[in-house]
């Protein structure tokens, strides 16, 4: 199984923002929607280790977020959804090559992987530029270049179209479902993106409210709206 | 006053680093203990312009389209410099002061003009390495440098958002009106850039 949580809380402040949640999930690309403040964030830092649970277990690729995130973290990754937050280094190249530090890898080989990477995601021929001065698009991309070149298990991606325009939303979403061997958690507000996954959860006031194929969860979600 | 590597095959581009920051760390130095006087002021300006020459920087002007950047960047450290010298020590102190402050500072960016960030970054950490056995973390201790230098234009970008934003509204923009939001913006990209190093398997 890839992810599981138990009778999971999470308290932020004076607040649960996750209470009683329990999920397991083992499909290879799963949808995570609901309104805003309904939990989702967190529950997706909560998979990539990024914030500590108050109560209840996690399980993600076999491994406690809480106690083994430097090795959950080698072999996942996690998009965001501002592009600017991402980046490090400040040419192009430079910044997926980041990723790869401390991996072991030579010189030569991981030069290799990053031109592999830069071109799978069209950003070859920006190799030498300024990352800062790219396109929000293009930004995106290149944070989607240092997630997937470390050949991540599990990609959580948390909104990470909601600053892009539809032409870009398309490709960076297009580049998430193409089925590298990875599995993919997406936070999401774009209900055709989460139609397109092979499962959804639907979380509400910090609890799940559903879990399911992706239409019958969306349809709920609209009738929610609706109220 | 951010300089960003600029690619090329001149001297400085072509000398290892270690090598690099002693030679610039020693002109710097040699700027920085030149006397109040006004020889030096013009010996400052004389080092500035023979460092950017030599360098190669391939700017199609002998590295004097650099060096321009470079001074028009540090124009309100000069200005504040000069102008609080000038009241309090004189003329001849106040230009040969500002003269070496600025110098310095502008012999220091060829580092970054000449030399990949990931490079400085490699090289950090090896200098560093033998200050482990007094519990300092050299991987920690260059990222930081590193992530400081980076993070620059990103602030730079941020106060502009205010500035506009204050624009948006009307207002003409005071200090307080701009330092608050830039604050909490910058503490927020903070948060965020930190999430996103231990993300990317940092830290």
């Amino acid at each position: 199984m890839s992810i599981q949580l138990s009778g999971v809380r999470v308290r932020l402040g004076e607040n649960d923002v996750l209470r009683n949640v329990s999920l397991d999930l083992d499909a290879r690309t799963g949808a995570v929607i609901g309104e805003n403040g309904s939990g989702k964030s967190t529950f997706a830092r909560l998979l990539g280790g990024l914030i500590s649970r108050t109560e209840g277990t996690v399980r993600v690729l076999g491994l406690d977020p809480g106690t083994q995130a430097r090795q959950l973290r080698r072999r996942t990754a996690f998009l965001f959804s501002n592009p600017d937050a991402q980046i490090v280094m400040p040419t192009v190249a430079e910044d997926v090559a980041f990723s790869l530090r401390g991996s072991g890898f030579g010189p030569d080989e991981l030069k290799d992987r990053v031109n592999t990477t830069l071109n799978r995601f069209g950003l070859a021929a920006l190799a030498e530029h300024s990352s800062h001065d790219l396109s929000g698009g293009q930004k995106q991309l290149l944070a989607l270049s240092g997630s997937f070149v470390r050949c991540p298990e599990l990609v959580i991606a948390d909104e990470p179209t909601a600053f892009l325009d539809a032409r870009n939303a398309r490709h960076v979403a297009d580049h998430l479902f193409r089925d590298t061997g990875h599995r993919l958690v997406l936070v999401t507000h774009d209900l055709t993106l989460a139609q397109r996954c092979d499962t959804a959860v639907l979380f509400a006031d910090g609890r799940i409210r559903t879990v399911g194929a992706p239409g019958t969860v969306v349809a709920e979600y609209e009738r929610m709206l609706e109220c | 006053m951010l300089s960003l590597y600029l690619p090329g095959d001149g001297v400085l581009h072509r000398m290892p680093p270690g090598p690099k920051i002693l030679t610039l760390l020693a002109l710097v130095l040699g700027v920085s203990l030149l006397p109040a006087a006004w020889w030096a002021a013009c010996a400052a300006a004389a080092m500035c312009v023979i460092a950017y020459a030599v360098a190669g920087l391939g700017d199609g002007a002998v590295g004097m389209r650099q060096f321009g950047r470079q001074v028009f960047a540090i124009r309100w450290i000069a200005g504040l410099t000069i102008v609080g010298q000038l009241i309090f020590l004189g003329p001849e102190p106040a230009v040969a002061n500002t003269a070496r402050v600025c110098a310095a500072i502008i012999i220091a960016a060829l580092l970054v003009l000449t030399t990949r960030v990931t490079t400085l970054l490699d090289t950090l950490e090896r200098a560093l390495r033998p200050l482990e056995f007094v519990r300092l973390d050299p991987q920690r201790a260059a990222l930081l440098l590193t992530v400081t230098i980076t993070t620059v234009p990103v602030l730079a970008g941020l106060a502009r958002q205010v500035r506009e934003a204050q624009r948006a509204r009307g207002s003409s923009g005071g200090l307080r009106t701009f330092a608050v939001p830039f604050l909490v913006m910058a503490l927020k990209h903070a948060d965020e850039l930190g999430d996103a190093l231990a993300a990317r398997g940092v830290g």
